[in-house]
Order: C-alpha cells, then structure tokens, then sequence
C-alpha cells in the first residue's frame, strides 16, 4: 500500500461538468483529488480487504438475527417498539438489500478493522463506482499509469446486476428514488443510482423526501400523486421511524432500499454486539457500551453516539478522561466506546478505507484521507490502483 | 487474470444533458427506448387546435389535457437560478421568470404537450412537454418532458409509444392529505456548526 503523486488530467474539471459530478469541491476545500494515488497489491485487495469485507458481512446478518428475536437487543439499538414488526418482516421477508460501505482501518501490513458499518446510506459511490474508474481507464490510455493497471471496483457492473435481481424479486418495471433538498452530493448520489437502475431496465422518478405525500388510502405518493410503491431512499432509518410519517410506514406497505432491517446495522450499537458474539475476531475493535463498562478507564478509547453521521459528537477517553473532538446534534440515544486505532498516515494524511458490498458481495473500495486524525466530513477522495 | 474493475461503462450514458444543474430537476435516459409490451400511442401538440383537429368529438378532453400540462409545467418544469442559464439549456427567449414563495427562478415555455389514452374510459395521460433552440444543448430539437427525459428522433416526430407510469396495478390514490411528514429531522439536525458540512445525510 503506497501513496504516488501523479498529474492530475488536465481536463478532469472540464469532465467533470460533461459528467455532472459537480460536487467534487465542497465548501471551498477540494473533495476529489488526483494529485495522488493510492497502490495496493492483488494480494492485499484479496486477502485484506475483500475476504474480509465478505465475512464482517456475514457476522452483521447473523446479529440481524440475533437483535430481532431479542426485546432486550432492540431497545438496546434504540428501535421505537412501534417500529418492530416492520423491522421484523422485512427481516423474515428477506426483503432484498442493494449496498453498504463498511469503513476499515487499513494500513498494508496489520489486519483490517472494522470502523463502522454505514450500512442505510453510504454516500462516495458515484466518485467510487463511476468518476475514479474513468480516472484510472484515462490515465492507462495516456500511458500515465502502467498498462496492466486494475483497481478493485466492480460497483456499477454489480449495481446494474443487483437492480435486475431486484426488479424481478418484486415484479417492477419503476421505482422512485428519493433524498434531502438542498444538497447537490446527495442528489448526485441518487442521480448515479437512477442510471444504474435504468442500465437494468426500471424506469426511475426522483422526488425530495420532503415532498413525499401520504394518500387517502394510506400509501405514500409523489408530487403527481402516483403511489410510491417502490422506492430508494437516501435518507436515514432512523430519522423516518421516528418523523411524523414513521406510523405510517406499516400499512403504506413500500418496497424501501435499503429495507426496514437494515435499521439495525448502521446503528454503532452494531460495534459491542458484534465484539460480544465474535469476541477477538481479528477484523474487530473492541467495543462496549459506555453506560454498561468500566473499560475506559484504562487505555485510548473512543466513544461515539448510537446514532451519528459524518464524525460527529465524537470523543476520546484516555484512561478515563474524555476530550471532545467534534460536536453536533446526537448522542441523546447513548454512547458506545471503541477501543482507538489510529489511521495509518501517508504523507501526513490519515487515511480510511470504505470497502464497498453490492448486497453480500465485496465490490470495491473508496479511499479518503483526511488532515485530522479522526476522519471528518471534509475529507478528500483519492483515486487507487492495483498494480 | 481477472479484473477486479468493471468490464466497460457506457460514457454516452454517463455524460448528463442538464451541464448547468436546474435547481430542481433530475435527468433521466430516453424513455421510448423501453420494450416493454404495454406501451401505449402518445401524441405531441403544439397547440390545443391541432389537438381538437384530430378529435373533433373530445375537444373538451383536448382542453383538459391543455390545462393538465400547464399546471404541471409551471409545478415540475426545469428550473434555472439564472436567465442565462436557462437560455444556455433551451435557446434565447425561450424562458420566463417566475416567482413562487418569494423565490425567483427562470423556467422554459411549454413547448406542447403529450397526450395519450384520450379517447378510453378512465384519466387521460397528458404532461408538458419542451424542445431547445441551444445550439448548446443535447435536446436541441428534441422533444424532452420536465424530468428531462429525451424522446428518439427530432421535433418532426410527434407520435411515440411511451409506458405509462403505472405498469402494475399499483395502490390507488384519489388524494394526497399531506406532505412534509418525512425531512423534518434534517432541519433539527443540520442547525449546529458551520464549518462542516451539513447537507448530506449519507455516511
């Protein structure tokens, strides 16, 4: 595992418009950057990053199984008891899942482990699936980069194939697609999910999650009324269970992606449940929940909020002393600890990988890197290579 | 050996048509490009006339369908924050300024309307439908609905066969009560710091 600087193309701005991917600087700071690469060998692709991608999967679903035939664990994940038969069913329904981004620490050498599971709405995907496999097929052909240059990435090939399979598994030829007004990244996302979709022959309508209706008879609908039986949803589980339309999800009935169960692994409640079922697993950190331990007394810990997103309301306790790293609205559901792994660093650049699944399939990584130690939201993407 | 990449990814498909981001609009692919076997005929009308010239017996259907897709243009039309960026996308004076709770954007005119299942029992199809006159644009001459949909062939066509939007029997709705019951959480959540970012609600 290498950083490499390389020219960036001299026309990727301008591709980038061509293409639509207009949020590759945010906020003023450069999101997706090529200035550098990131090199892997096959072997470490493979043998730490995919196999293991492939079982952390595996051990989610057996605790899907375990937090839903357990009162206790679903209070523990903080899942409304309304809500339960809804998680239920989708869960005994098998109701089809399309993908997740499992963050990694990653460093070359140690074993890869698991951050976090951002298994609801994992964004990166258009600039991982679509904008750095343009990169790497471009600068092959400017002979750039070496010919025989790979990089692990079969996301869309694996998305357009999933849509198929999930076309067919509920008999559509339509799904609605839906996220927040009032942001581009977001709705560039969505944007790159409806092509895939369409690749696989469904026909997409977009609507703003604000903008969703509940009809007279109990189904939610669009702007033109239409019912939306069939929807992707870039939106969190856990703020729909809990807004004013969450009592109407049962009987509205909708097909959702991601669907109802998984609610319960991109909560951080995930992390001790699963350190309790495959205790010292190698691809693990230890975690405890922080009203139910005292292992923060001792040793660098850090401690996160049940429900967060984007690094926020996070701490570190070192031997029992907490220091704030970053604020923010959560945490009013409790708090996990996790022992601290730092990221490796790369040219002064603390670096994380998001290792994709297109439903239990490994397709794929994203690699940012940020200047802080704890990955914040205004990190950089970088592009990566198998060579 | 094999790649670990995707094998090949249709550019053509990638590139978007809208370059210069309407505020509220998505694109999507050729719609008339399906097979699907329950497509039904659909026809363009550049004015209520030509409509009630070929069904001199429903001219009050043809009106309807006239209104149907002004009141859906002016809700779904493509919407630019600039003059000039629509007139980019759809040609010089091919645009209106419109103020809607005390936002002001720049929409195209309607450029006819697609109608279909006119004549059989039960709703008439109808939606706006636009062209540009952009030497800048991938719809110039094209007919392409308010989700930026493009239809084959150029503006000489006027007949197609579309799928209707409801493929299946679908739950059927008569009202919506309400709106708004989903996002509320964004607003609480997205009010602390500035700094970071606090659009996006992915992970």
């Amino acid at each position: 595992m290498l950083r490499i600087p390389v020219p960036p193309r001299g026309d990727w701005q301008q591709q980038a418009t061509e293409f639509g991917f207009h949020f590759h600087t945010m906020y003023g700071e450069p999101y997706w950057d090529e200035s550098a690469y990131y090199q892997f060998s096959l072997a470490q692709i493979e043998n730490h990053i995919e196999d293991p991608t492939a079982q952390l999967h595996q051990m989610c679903l057996e605790a899907v199984d375990r937090i839903i035939n357990d009162e206790q664990w679903l209070h523990r994940f903080c899942i409304p008891p309304e809500h339960w038969d809804l998680i239920y069913h989708s869960w005994q329904e098998r109701d089809p899942s399309l993908y997740s981004r499992l963050d990694l620490v990653y460093d070359g050498k140690n074993p890869a482990k698991l951050l976090e599971n951002n298994a609801d709405t994992p964004t990166s995907l258009y600039e991982s699936g679509f904008w750095q496999w343009l990169w790497l097929e471009q600068q092959v052909d400017k002979l750039v980069l070496p010919r025989h240059s790979d990089q692990f990435n079969s996301l869309q090939e694996k998305l357009i194939q999933r849509f198929v399979e999930i076309g067919q598994h509920y008999a559509i030829e339509q799904m609605h697609f839906t996220c927040c007004k009032d942001t581009e990244e977001d709705r560039g996302t969505v944007q790159y999910l409806q092509d895939c979709a369409q690749a696989a022959g469904l026909h997409t309508d977009f609507i703003y999650v604000e903008d969703i209706g509940l009809g007279d008879t109990g189904v939610f609908t669009d702007l033109r009324n239409n019912p939306v039986t069939d929807c992707f949803k870039l939106y969190p589980w856990e703020f729909m269970l809990r807004e004013s339309f969450g009592s109407a999800l049962y009987e509205a009935n909708t097909h959702w992606l991601e669907p109802p169960w998984k609610a319960l692994l991109s909560n951080k409640a995930l992390l001790p449940l699963l350190w309790e079922m495959f205790p010292n697993h190698p691809n693990l950190l230890p975690a405890y929940f922080a009203d139910s331990t005292t292992h923060y007394n001792t040793g660098k810990w850090i401690k996160k909020p049940i429900f967060s997103r984007e690094g926020a309301n996070i701490s570190m306790v070192e031997d029992g002393q907490e220091t704030r790293l970053s604020d923010g609205p959560y945490g009013e559901e409790g708090y996990i600890i996790q022992a601290y792994n730092p990221l490796p660093v790369f040219d002064n650049n603390h670096t994380l990988i998001g290792s994709w699944l297109v439903d239990d399939m490994p397709a794929g990584i994203s690699v940012r890197e940020d200047n802080a130690a704890i990955t914040q939201d205004l990190s950089r993407y970088l592009p990566h290579i198998i060579a | 050996m094999t790649r670990k990449r995707s094998k090949t990814i249709d550019l053509r498909k990638m590139r978007k048509a809208f370059a210069l981001k309407p505020l509220a609009v998505g694109v999507a692919a050729i719609m008339a490009s399906g097979c699907a076997d329950d497509r039904q005929d659909a026809k363009i009308y550049t004015s209520v006339e030509d409509c009630k010239t070929d069904f001199p017996d429903a001219v009050e259907k043809c009106e309807a369908a006239y209104e149907t897709a002004l009141q859906e243009s002016a809700r779904t039309s493509p919407r630019f924050n600039s003059e000039h960026d629509c007139e980019y996308e759809f040609g010089p004076n091919q645009c209106q300024q419109v103020s809607n709770n005390g936002h002001s954007f720049f929409m195209p005119f309607m450029a006819g309307y697609m109608v279909s299942r006119l004549l059989t029992p039960g709703p008439i199809y109808s939606q706006p439908i636009y062209t540009s006159y952009s030497p800048y644009s991938s719809f110039r001459s094209r007919w392409v609905t308010a989700d930026g949909q493009v239809f084959n062939g150029d503006i000489r066509n006027r007949k197609y066969k579309v799928s209707p939007s409801v493929y299946k029997p679908k739950p059927t709705v008569t009202r919506t009560v309400s709106r708004g019951g989903f996002g509320s959480s964004v607003r609480a959540k997205s009010s602390w710091g500035s700094s970071s970012r606090s659009g996006s609600w992915g992970g």
